[in-house]
């Protein structure tokens, strides 16, 4: 199986520990959900695949380039979306997608038509030259989403993608991502929704203190908490329970 | 219900003022003892300066006659005009900047009561700002023989109700004429062309030349002395105010505070209509589609694609417009006195004025290359793209050259037209010294936001000295290559070089010293 993104014994540390000796493997066409509760580390690792964050140590490699060594050959088949919007607010959307599209070097024709399609996907296609300053905070995060899109990345990751969106801009934004991974795209998101985590993840990561406790599918969570006597871990128990179990027994010191 | 129960406007009042005062310490907040230091100086120079007057005012008094009379109404027209610049900016954006005005909108308050309270802040602010000047130049004559000058503050109070009078009226004329997402950049522009009257007036003899114009003091005391010279009562009475005649001064003050009350009353009705018609549309444009946009190809690569993507900031910024546009205006005496002088011949001033473009267009190049280089709105989409930090660098430091070349191409090439080699070395100069600033502002970026431009509260004081020293020799060496005295130029010409060798910052270091911060 190809691997999207590898990562081996990353460790940040800022005033404390951030990341600590973290490996984390997401295979190519699958969505990746990174788990974990506030300061648990998940955008300090995202940050530094996205290649934001220079790590004190460890290996990334994207689709098997190395990101640290080749970090502009990594960064053109990745795109990034944090959860504050990066966009412009004196900026249209189209103009902000020129923008975008012109960083990665698309071809401008392409990026044109590509640009319009995904406003208009987005539901964006009337306000497509309107300038972003009057934009609701789910409207400028459907904005980033298309910039992030544009330049078709092999590798999409996703720092809480769903805040500030309605259900029905939510819905959509969850089609998309999983059109784009029925296609063979790769996506890596963080959420705090894990109902979102659980229905659309092919695997799962949960991290704390830094540390990742545990990866899989939603099935082997659950095995893994029986294992480990983490908690009931019930066939049945959603990934709120598995979560919920892991880091609990992880904050008691508790092997998970 | 006591005055100053919550609702009321000396609360209201009060609570305006806290937070105009809570602002003003986080702007001043880690200046440390640079700021202390250049507080203490300016606040010795003002006091001394005030304690010569006094000493050389003390026997003095002023008589009141038409020149007297003519030029105390002359200076209250100048101080009207900069309070107006203030008040019109300032009111413009107690209609745009939203603030807390949501807040106290969904109170149970009343919008015209909270649209007083914050038009009585419009004033009192500008009032703060001329009487911290004046006052320490004042006092110690008013303490020393004429305490009837303390007259001067109010009449300075006077101006500040009247100007911020007009400022509201002028904002609100402008909201119904071109709607709300206009009238900010156009109050800006207007703030800013208000504010350089003064300058381009007291420059007219400049601009006309001296044929066609005499300074308005000689005209004035001409005038007088030919007793041609009769101002009517009313314009006597700034200078009877001033002096502490109190009939003047009570007439002065109602005058001014009946059209403030008029202004904020019969106003606020219709302002905080239009404060609420801004709610929830913050500037933004209407969907429409021209055909050239649908036509236009998007730019190709990370060069041209950033470049665009800039100037678009910049043309959209009104703040900024409204800057630049000041330093042009004060551009247009120097930059009219060297064509006059180009179509006459060489001289001193023609070297001088060359000098002068030299110098304001590394200034205002310096300035826009801050706003490109450092005011990015979106720094980890750039550092997450592929592209080049070089091409990025390259593209923003051209963005911030475009409009300055677009402002000198005319006037350098009427100049190149009348004498090729002024017009030469004038190109020249102005060239380097707007890209030596652009250098500058790459190897000593700091991180801001754009709308800190107006006082470059976010960039690196070295890098504003050290703009402002390379561009006085690029412009010294020009204003010697235009006087014919080349060699010399290589002097300043030199130093300049050896000072950008010396701030020359490699890659690494630049992204060093930014992540250090």
């Amino acid at each position: 199986m190809t691997e999207a993104l590898i990562v081996r014994g990353l460790d940040k540390t800022f005033t404390k520990p951030a990341v600590m000796d973290l490996d984390l493997t997401v295979h190519a066409g699958e969505l990746y959900a990174l788990l974990g509760p506030n300061g648990a580390g998940k955008t300090t690792t995202l940050r530094m695949v996205a290649g934001l964050t220079k790590p004190d140590k460890g290996e990334i490699s994207v689709f098997g380039i190395d990101a640290r060594a080749d970090p502009a050959a990594a960064k053109a088949i990745t795109a990034w979306a944090p959860d504050e919007a990066m966009v412009y607010d004196r900026l249209t959307p189209l103009e902000y997608l020129e923008f975008v599209a012109g960083l990665w070097n698309v071809e401008p024709k392409a990026a044109k038509a590509r640009a319009e399609d995904l406003l208009a996907k987005l539901g964006l296609a009337a306000e497509a030259r309107t300038r972003c300053e009057g934009f609701s905070r789910g409207m400028k995060q459907k904005v980033a989403l298309a910039g992030a899109l544009i330049h078709d990345p092999r590798l999409l990751i996703l720092d809480e993608p769903l805040t500030g969106l309605d259900a029905a801009a939510a819905r959509l934004v969850k089609d998309m991502l999983q059109e784009r991974v029925d296609a063979g795209g790769t996506v890596i998101l963080t959420t705090h929704i894990l109902e979102v985590a659980e229905r659309m993840a092919d695997r799962i990561g949960i991290i704390a203190g830094g540390r990742l406790l545990a990866e899989g599918t939603l099935d082997a969570l659950r095995a893994q908490t029986r294992k480990g006597g983490a908690g009931e871990g019930k066939d049945g128990s959603s990934l709120e329970d598995v979560f919920l179990q892991l880091t609990a027994a992880d904050a008691n010191g508790g092997a998970a | 219900m006591t005055l100053t129960a919550p609702g009321s406007i000396l609360w209201l009042l009060a609570h305006e003022m806290r937070i105009y005062w809570r602002n003003f310490r986080a702007g001043r907040a880690g200046k440390g003892a640079r700021g202390l230091i250049s507080l203490v100086v300016v606040a010795t120079m003002l006091v001394g300066g005030g304690v010569l007057a006094a000493l050389g005012l003390h026997a003095v008094e002023v008589p009141i006659n038409p020149i007297s009379i003519s030029l105390a109404a002359l200076v209250s027209a100048v101080v009207f005009t900069l309070m107006l610049s203030q008040t019109l900016s300032a009111s413009s954006e107690a209609l745009y900047d939203r603030g807390d005005l949501d807040l106290l909108f969904s109170s149970p308050i009343g919008p015209a009561k909270v649209l007083f309270v914050r038009s009585l802040g419009v004033a009192g602010g500008v009032l703060t700002i001329f009487a911290l000047i004046l006052t320490p130049l004042l006092l110690p004559s008013v303490i020393w023989g004429h305490p009837g000058w303390i007259g001067v503050f109010g009449v300075l109070g006077a101006l500040a109700l009247a100007s911020t009078a007009v400022g509201l009226l002028l904002a609100m004329a402008l909201f119904a004429l071109i709607g709300p997402r206009r009238t900010r950049t156009v109050a800006q522009v207007m703030a800013a062309l208000v504010g350089a009257a003064f300058f381009l007036v007291s420059q007219t003899r400049t601009i006309l030349g001296v044929q066609k114009s005499n300074s308005l003091f000689a005209e004035i005391t001409r005038q007088a002395q030919e007793g041609r010279l009769h101002p009517a009562p009313i314009v006597g009475l700034p200078l009877r105010a001033m002096l502490g005649e109190p009939l003047p001064l009570l007439a002065l003050l109602a005058g001014s505070a009946a059209l403030f009350a008029l202004a904020a009353l019969t106003l606020g009705r219709r302002f905080s209509d239009a404060a609420a018609a801004t709610q929830g549309k913050t500037g933004a444009r209407p969907a429409k589609a021209t055909r050239g946009d649908a036509r236009r190809a998007f730019a190709s690569g990370p060069f041209l694609a950033t470049l665009r993507k800039e100037l678009l900031l910049i043309g959209r910024d009104a703040a900024l417009l409204s800057q630049v546009l000041l330093r042009v205006l004060y551009l247009i005496p120097t930059a009219l006195l060297l064509s006059r002088n180009a179509g006459h011949g060489t001289g001193a001033a023609l070297a001088g004025g060359a000098g002068v473009v030299a110098f304001l267009a590394g200034q205002v190049a310096g300035s826009l290359a801050w706003i490109t280089l450092s005011a990015e709105e979106a720094p980890d989409l750039l550092a997450v793209s592929p592209a080049r930090i070089r091409t990025l660098r390259r593209a923003k430091l051209t963005a911030a050259l475009v409009p300055v070349a677009l402002l000198l191409v005319l006037p350098i090439a009427a100049l190149t037209w009348f004498l090729p080699a002024v017009g030469a070395w004038t190109a020249l100069g102005a060239a380097l010294a707007a890209w030596s600033s652009g250098l500058i502002n790459i190897w000593h970026q700091r991180p801001g936001k754009r709308s800190d431009f107006k006082r470059r509260g976010g960039a690196s004081w070295m890098a504003t000295i050290a703009e402002m020293l390379v561009s006085a020799l690029v412009a010294g060496a020009t204003g010697l290559a235009v006087a014919g005295l080349w060699p010399w130029a290589l002097i300043p010409l030199g130093l300049a070089g050896a000072s950008l060798l010396s701030l020359r910052r490699s890659d690494a270091q630049i992204a060093r010293n930014l992540r250090t911060r």
